[in-house]
């Protein structure tokens, strides 16, 4: 049974900043023309909209020209509970934890104000950048073990205002984004997926350095594996279709995979920054538009998420 | 007919790894061999004997530093030695890999030119021996002959440069030199014990703490290591045996060094065999071509990561040996002494075991200790 991605959409904040503007605003722990030398440029900030709201608008966008009755699951990665209605320097966003407001999901909100009124939800967590790796794999399984024939994944993610805009040396963004997984689908056919989570990393602060380390050797490891679930080899890959953390350290890991670095889909790295939940499928939708990922090219697909997960996916546009 | 001296040596270095070992293993091949040993302080003489149990008995401390004209020592001790000595022994050295090249070159090379000069003085018959190192081979790759080395293609750190220039004065200093040059030491190979902590126990415990994320080279490469007992035995030997004049020894593994890949085989297994380190899921480093290590490298330098940065700077002063493969013939110590170093596959494993069963603790200290 073949399995795809049938739609997939994004949303961005209106705001952006520069490298300089956030150097200037104390928001980087590492110097802008560092960070300029690793590929970074500017990052989509948050105004007033909320993660809902640009749930919702990426959520719209993938469903255009879809019967939403149509639509069987709603997997919701991202966000958690009422936090995600919050737009930045809200007072409620303090309150809400303590009160039944907590109990405010945005699955079944987007459930139903997109009017999926036959879908039901659920919510994957705590795997920050490959949340969406994530949603899709249990999309999956479900398609092709429950039968069912179109589920909506749907992912937003801002940071917190006070929070800066570096983490260990990516500049950050805030955005949405979703996709329609279809049974049956034509295009963006999932080949194979391969994930590592490795739970003694859980935490990133205290060991920042051995994350680090182990990025490279356990990224190569993922890769390898997934190209060896699809019977991919190397050179089969057209395109590798990253996550947006610095162009230095894809270098590294193309390095790494002996993959020439032609083969990695950049463009997005100096113009969007790093966002927490869906670099992969933002520029895999903006390779598809332009024409540059043409049908019936293998694709893989890479991310790391703190908590320690690594994440691939082949895929065959 | 030349009356034959009963051994009397003086051996510099006699508190470090080799200096130590291969007077022990002399006094114990020749009954009849006396010893001096030059030592900094009175303690580090009283230390040695003590560490040498019966067998110190027949040693005598003198006082003395390498980096001083005729290894400092006093005129009258100077004018007793005179003809008395049979073989200086020569195993001080700075074995540290970091040090800027003028501080290699005032222990290692002027070293050696001050004990040349004392070796002189003293006269017939002292035969001077050399102990070096295989890495004097610096940046060359293929097959290392137990000859002069060039040198023509540089060194990786100031350490082999510095040992390279020494022998270049043993050569001109005359005939009646022997030069022996161990690869890599790494442990006891009967217990596994680590007695002397470097580049290569370091690095292993960068990766056993996760830290090492990849390592420049290529799996297929060898990688030359021996054993400090077989080493030691070995300079005694042949610094006794008359036939080993004028000769260079690689004390080698040699042409069955064990690959970079085999060793990180059997350093996996060994290692997941402890709950910690399986607990923590690190990764076998990666072996990658230069470049790729150096962008590794030059991110993490340019993005000034305290720790990380520390730590490859420790790795840069020899790393890139991994990407010089070489191996080093081994014809003629295996022709003087009749026997190959002991396989690594077959002690690496304890060692490992001993590194684990004491927490690292050596290697923790020279880490903290750099």
């Amino acid at each position: 049974m073949s399995t795809g991605l049938a739609s997939i959409a994004y949303a961005f904040p209106r705001g952006r900043a520069t490298l300089a503007e956030l150097g200037a605003q104390g928001r980087l722990t590492s110097q802008p023309d560092v960070l300029a030398r690793f590929g970074f440029e500017q990052v989509r900030v948050a105004v007033d909209e909320s993660p809902y709201a640009l749930a919702l608008e990426a959520a719209r966008a993938a469903l255009r020209g879809v019967d939403p009755e149509s639509i069987d699951l709603l997997v919701y990665a991202g966000t958690p509970s009422a936090a995600a209605f919050q737009s930045p320097g809200s007072d409620r966003s303090r309150s809400v934890l303590s009160t039944l407001d907590r109990f405010k999901y945005s699955g079944p909100r987007l459930q139903s104000e997109l009017g999926l009124v036959r879908a039901t939800t659920l919510g994957v967590g705590e795997l920050a950048c490959v949340s969406l790796f994530g949603a899709l794999r249990v999309a999956r399984a479900l398609v092709e073990s429950e039968n069912l024939k179109r589920v909506l994944c749907v992912a937003s993610e801002f940071f917190p205002e006070e929070a800066g805009r570096e983490v260990i040396f990516n500049c950050t963004s805030d955005a949405a984004c979703a996709f329609l997984v279809e049974q049956g689908a034509e295009r963006n056919r999932i080949v194979a997926q391969a994930q590592v989570t490795k739970g003694y990393y859980w935490d990133c602060e205290e060991l920042r350095d051995e994350i680090i380390a182990s990025y490279f050797p356990t990224a190569r490891r993922v890769v390898e594996d997934v190209l060896q679930k699809a019977g991919w080899a190397r050179e089969d890959v057209a395109w590798v279709i990253p996550h947006n953390v610095s162009l230095r350290s894809w270098e590294v890991l193309l390095g790494l995979l002996r993959l020439p670095s032609a083969r990695l889909y950049t463009r997005n790295i100096a113009r969007n920054g790093h966002t927490l939940v869906g670099d992969n499928f933002i520029n895999l939708a903006d390779a598809l538009d332009s024409g540059e990922v043409r049908p019936g090219d293998r694709l893989l697909l890479f991310s790391y998420g703190f908590g320690g997960h690594w994440s691939a996916l082949a895929m065959e546009a | 007919m030349t009356p034959r001296h009963s051994p009397t040596l003086l051996v510099t270095g006699a508190t470090g790894l080799v200096g130590g070992g291969a007077l022990r293993d002399l006094l114990t091949l020749a009954p009849d061999a006396r010893a001096l040993a030059l030592v900094r302080t009175r303690e580090g003489g009283a230390l040695l004997g003590e560490s040498l149990g019966p067998l110190g008995r027949r040693v005598s401390a003198v006082l003395g530093v390498v980096r001083l004209p005729g290894l400092g020592l006093e005129l009258s001790v100077r004018s007793e030695l005179r003809g008395q000595i049979t073989h200086l022994l020569h195993c001080a050295g700075d074995i540290c890999f970091a040090r800027p090249l003028e501080q290699a070159r005032a222990v290692n090379t002027a070293g050696t030119g001050h004990a040349l000069e004392l070796a002189d003085d003293l006269g017939a018959p002292c035969e001077f021996v050399h102990v070096s190192t295989a890495y004097v081979a610096g940046r060359a790759v293929g097959r290392v002959e137990e000859e002069p080395s060039g040198g023509a293609q540089g060194f990786v750190n100031a350490y082999e440069q510095s040992k390279h220039e020494a022998e270049a004065l043993v050569r001109d200093w005359g005939s009646r030199f022997v030069i022996l040059r161990p690869s890599s030491i790494v442990c006891d190979s009967r217990t596994g014990a680590v007695a002397q902590v470097n580049a290569v126990h370091r690095a292993l415990f960068l990766y056993f703490s996760g830290l090492v994320p990849m390592l420049p080279g290529d799996e297929g490469a060898p990688l030359d290591l021996v054993p400090v007992d077989w080493v030691t035995r070995a300079v005694a030997r042949l610094t006794l045996d008359p036939a080993s004049s004028g000769r260079t020894f690689h004390l080698c593994a040699g042409a069955a060094a064990p690959t970079l890949g085999a060793l990180f085989d059997v350093t996996e297994e060994v290692l997941r065999g402890d709950p910690e380190f399986l607990r923590r899921g690190v990764s076998r480093p990666d072996v990658v071509d230069l470049g790729t290590y150096r962008l590794f490298e030059q991110s993490v330098y340019e993005l000034g990561d305290p720790k990380l940065v520390r730590i490859l700077r420790g790795l840069s002063t020899f790393v890139e040996q991994l990407t010089l493969p070489k191996t080093f013939e081994t014809r003629g110590a295996e022709g003087a002494l009749g026997e190959q170093a002991p396989r690594v596959l077959e002690y690496w494993p304890r060692m490992l075991s001993h590194l684990l069963s004491t927490h690292w603790a050596v290697a923790r200290e020279s880490q903290e200790a750099a």
